[in-house]
């Protein structure tokens, strides 16, 4: 089971734990990684999230990505730097566990995140609610040793159509294989909501390059996610649609878009998505 | 608690309406009392997720997972309710003097627990959110 619990995981350490109620940990990321996107703060938040419920829940079930009311992104986070991740649970149940979170790098916050939902489904079609357990108790305990996620590869987009300021569609190949399959999930390899996030994150960041409403030299950065809703799975391999329509340009300083992911022409994922401009250096 | 009149159910159906097309992505003018929201609208089970916590938004109510299997169980027990996954006659009953907004030829059986969803309309969604005000309002 190489790659399982450090090729796709964002929790070294859980400092403080109220079952079902809120919990502390911590991660170091790596400094050898050379790219850690904004979303994996999320998927760190949401993994400390999922530790707690799995283990009020007795390991019967496990969250997915499912919704998130809003994302809000900091500076980025950047390697070498150590992660405070802070969850506070409103509600844990079978079918679904709700939570707001944050992280902070090196006492900086680099991501807020409002209202998420993860919709449970049975812990056994996805890893051994043995060897969960087993990893939960190390967790809370001595800790797991750092340094062992090696980094997620650049998404495989290719723009297939494109309206200047208006449209963009792209379609993301998703590798067939990759390390972090064998770490999400266990048992049942998925292609992480975070890494689709973050593919649709650059697809929108490149658009807005392209627009002639900023500066040469404008610089952009994702500033907020709004309702972001997860309908499905995806596979290995498979191919994904991702479209960015982006708004009427209504402030200065940020563009805002619709933004949504089809697979097989069926809608699988939904979002908002705020950039901001940052001043050329 | 007594059946939400159609009063009340016309009161909040401007909201739920809105909050079950902005849920779904869908055109507020779709979404009629009396579609299902599944076959009807394309809802998927995070939907459903997805909805109530958003009624609970709108309205400023609670409302519980699993509320409406739960409120149309009522006092029979779980095991006679269903057994094996599968609603027995008596949680057929129990149902269909619930839903009432169903139509009878759409309680097919035998009915999957987990196919109950697929019968919900937005008048459920109106009378969840009727009820919920209702016990908000009795509890002070």
């Amino acid at each position: 089971m190489s790659g399982h619990f450090s090729a796709y995981s964002f929790v070294d350490r859980i400092t403080e734990l109220q079952p079902g109620k809120h919990a502390k940990g911590e991660f170091l990321v790596p400094a050898h990684v050379v790219r850690f996107p904004a979303t994996l703060l999320a998927e760190a938040a949401g993994q400390l999230a999922a530790w707690n419920a799995m283990a009020y829940l007795d390991y019967k079930v496990r969250p997915v990505a499912g919704l998130a009311a809003e994302i809000r992104f900091g500076p980025d986070a950047r390697p070498g730097q150590r992660l405070d991740i802070e969850v506070s649970i409103e509600t844990c149940e079978l079918d679904a566990v709700s939570y707001s979170a944050w992280v902070d790098a090196d006492g900086i916050r680099v991501l807020e995140l409002d209202h998420s939902v993860g919709p449970m489904l049975p812990m056994e079609e996805f890893d051994s609610p043995d060897a969960v357990r087993e990893r939960f108790e190390l967790l809370c305990g001595a800790g797991a040793p750092s340094g062992r996620f090696e980094g997620v590869p650049e998404p495989d987009v290719e723009i297939v159509e494109r309206v200047p300021e208006q449209r963009v569609v792209a379609m993301l190949r998703v590798p067939a294989e990759a390390a972090f399959f064998a770490d999400h999930f266990a048992r049942r390899p998925v292609y992480p909501g975070t890494l689709l996030l973050d593919a649709h994150i650059g697809v929108s960041l490149m658009f807005a390059a392209e627009s002639k409403r900023w500066p040469p030299g404008t610089r952009f950065a994702a500033s907020r996610i709004l309702g972001m809703k997860m309908r499905s799975f995806t596979s290995p391999g498979e191919v994904l649609e991702l479209w960015v329509d982006v708004d009427p340009p209504a402030d200065p300083t940020k563009s805002t878009a619709n933004t949504g992911v089809r697979k097989n022409g069926k809608p699988i994922a939904t979002g908002g998505i705020e950039i901001i401009a940052r001043s050329a250096d | 608690m007594a059946e939400p009149t159609k009063q009340e159910i016309q009161a909040v159906y401007p909201t739920v309406a809105k909050t079950i097309a902005d849920a779904l992505g869908c055109d507020v003018d779709q979404v009629k009392l009396d579609v299902s929201l599944i076959e009807g609208l394309d809802a998927e089970s995070i939907d459903f997720l997805d909805l109530v916590f958003r009624l609970e938004r709108a309205f400023k109510i609670k409302i519980p997972r699993g509320k409406i299997v739960e409120d149309a169980r009522g006092d029979l027990p779980e095991a006679e309710f269903e057994q094996k996954g599968v609603v027995t006659e008596a949680g057929l009953q129990r149902l269909r003097a619930f839903l009432t907004e169903v139509p009878a030829d759409r309680f097919v059986t035998p009915l999957k627990v987990a196919d109950v969803p697929r019968l919900f309309t937005t008048e459920t969604f109106c009378k969840l959110v009727v009820r919920a005000q209702q016990a908000a309002a009795a509890a002070g």
